[in-house]
């Protein structure tokens, strides 16, 4: 009934098989990683040989791709926490406070998001340096935090200019003193953001690869540098098992980032 | 007369005792300036040094023996922009970056307005796939695409097998691969200006139109598209931006056969030590972007104003 309406409309039909094809195309490539990694082939050849679990046992055995793997997630969480401390303080300075000063701070807290990745890297490679501080962990760190935080900050923010102030001035009205409103009133509401962008901020650190690519010192190896090494030399379906396993911890944190707060509050 | 004075000798009394030093005073009335004040130290440091420091850098005198020498010069400059070869480059960027702009453009505006207007309770899974090939990292996607693209990979494989042409097809390590990536990756940042653009238009305005005898694609085009070009503006401005300036991509997909001025600066920089000439390559990079953007958002404002 509802196929026989919708075939009377030739451009409906052909804007429908449009929009398919659009979503074809952007899940196209993590859905061909995905099925690689479960193909029992040497190769990576269509139709696949069998499903089989082989190449996830050679990534778990493999030494350099699990310390990659355990060094990336601790620099994503120590990242996520610095810039979620930074950008929610600026933000809500920006917010509240700023006043004149609010659209220029706000684009130069925004700028390492409109200034190309690789470049800010070479700028801070220059810049440790000729400070002589060179390629350390808290250099990478330096750089991972300044790309990830925009992120924090827009998310927090946009909580923020929808914020109901009267409900502050209920509680300090009410006795409560600013220590206490902040943490009784203002934390809870604006968590949404505070939660977003942390998270957000952790799946970036996690998949940044240009910044750590120039800042990183020897054996400092993230998941996506390791990756990046294995499949300039080999052709193996392990990589694809690496993205598998990296494209599941993006997932996790999409899907908690669903449960505790809703993807709405996503807007920036 | 002596009763009046006191709540003032009160208040003053008290102040001067919270307050003493002066700074102690500015300090109490900007206590807010503390919150942001960790994040302007950092970027202080991180961001606005940095880029003045290789702003510097451009200007510096070139050297063979160390990466630059005394005294400072605008030679850097003149020299990239009377050298044909790197023009050639940087005018094969610009024009590489109006291409994907106009493709992403094309791509992205079904799915911003099917993703507006949809009741379908798959809504929020759609936003998702929308936004996924920003929240997979770009060597996972990039590796995705290999295993398609590649000389032997699953579409030359299936097209040697198929006997279209022998020796397969030139998918990958040309503009056609690294356009590929590119417009997959900015694709949301195409459809998330557009599609809130979209949202702030009344539905009803669509209707009028259709019930006032206007076809559905002239509802579309005289009244949706005109009336959401500036979601449109911003999002060809982030994703001409973006394109001319990306680098993992073009190395990863174009290796080094297609050559994009930002794969050749980096090359420069990294590769060949050349600090002070690559940095000046770098700023007319940007300094490029930045008068396009400019004549584009002049362009496209006058159009605005003229549909409005």
């Amino acid at each position: 009934m509802r196929l026989n309406r919708l075939w009377a409309r030739p451009g409906r039909v052909l804007f429908l098989g449009f929009v398919i094809a659009a979503y074809v195309f952007l899940l196209l490539p993590l859905a061909i990683v995905v099925l690689a990694s479960f193909n029992a082939g040497e190769l990576l050849t269509f139709p696949p040989q069998g499903l089989s679990l082989r190449w996830y046992l050679h990534f778990f055995n493999s030494t350099p791709f699990m310390v990659s793997l355990y060094f990336s997630l601790k620099l994503a969480a120590g990242v996520m926490v610095l810039s979620t401390l930074l950008g929610t303080a600026a933000a809500l300075y920006v917010v509240r406070f700023a006043g004149k000063w609010r659209d220029v701070l706000r684009l130069l807290i925004v700028g390492p998001l409109l200034l190309p990745e690789v470049l800010s890297a070479v700028a801070l490679l220059f810049f440790f340096y000729s400070i002589g501080f060179g390629k350390t962990v808290g250099a990478l760190v330096v750089g991972h935090v300044l790309i990830t935080l925009p992120f924090a900050f827009l998310a927090v923010s946009s909580v923020l200019y929808n914020f109901d102030t009267s409900l502050e001035d209920a509680a300090r009205s009410l006795g409560a003193g600013k220590f206490t409103t902040f943490r009784r009133i203002t934390l809870p509401l604006i968590k949404p953001g505070v939660i977003s962008g942390g998270l957000l901020a952790f799946i970036v650190s996690f998949d940044l690869f240009a910044v750590s690519l120039l800042l990183k010192g020897i054996g400092m190896e993230t998941l996506p540098i390791q990756l990046f090494d294995y499949v300039t030399w080999d052709f193996d379906p392990t990589a694809a098992a690496v993205s598998t396993v990296s494209i599941a911890i993006t997932l996790i944190m999409v899907l908690l980032m669903e449960r505790m707060v809703g993807l709405r509050s996503l807007r920036f | 007369m002596t009763v009046a004075p006191r709540p003032f000798a009160v208040r003053g009394a008290t102040s001067i005792r919270a307050a003493g030093h002066p700074v102690r005073v500015w300090l109490r009335a900007n206590a807010a300036l503390l919150l942001v004040l960790p994040t302007l130290v950092f970027l202080g440091c991180f961001l606005v040094a940095p880029y003045v420091d290789m702003l510097v850098m451009s200007f510096r005198n070139p050297s063979t023996t160390s990466v630059f020498a005394p005294g400072y010069t605008v030679g850097n400059y003149t020299r990239a922009l009377t050298d044909p070869f790197y023009l050639a480059v940087l005018a094969k960027t610009i024009a590489f970056g109006a291409v994907t702009t106009a493709i992403c453009m094309v791509i992205a505006y079904p799915v911003a307005y099917h993703l507006a207007r949809t009741r379908s309770r798959f809504r929020g899974l759609l936003y998702v796939c929308v936004l996924s090939p920003l929240l997979v990292g770009v060597v996972v996607r990039c590796y995705g695409w290999i295993i398609l693209l590649a000389n032997n990979g699953l579409i030359n494989n299936a097209v040697k097998k198929l006997g279209l042409a022998p020796h397969g097809l030139p998918l990958m390590y040309n503009a056609f691969g690294v356009g590929i990536g590119l417009v997959h990756v900015f694709l949301p940042f195409m459809v998330l200006p557009i599609l809130s653009a979209i949202q702030s238009i009344d539905p009803a305005l669509e209707d009028a139109a259709r019930s006032l005898g206007a076809s559905r694609a002239r509802t579309m085009f005289r009244v949706v598209i005109p009336l959401s070009l500036p979601g449109i503006q911003a999002g060809a401005i982030l994703v001409f931006v973006l394109t001319i300036s990306a680098y993992v991509i073009p190395v990863l997909l174009g290796a080094l056969k297609f050559k994009m001025m930002s794969t050749l600066v980096i090359q420069l920089l990294i590769d060949a030590f050349l600090w002070p000439f690559g940095a000046a390559l770098a700023f007319i990079l940007s300094a490029s972007g930045a008068a396009i953007v400019y004549l584009f958002i002049r362009a496209t404002g006058r159009l605005m104003k003229g549909m409005a």
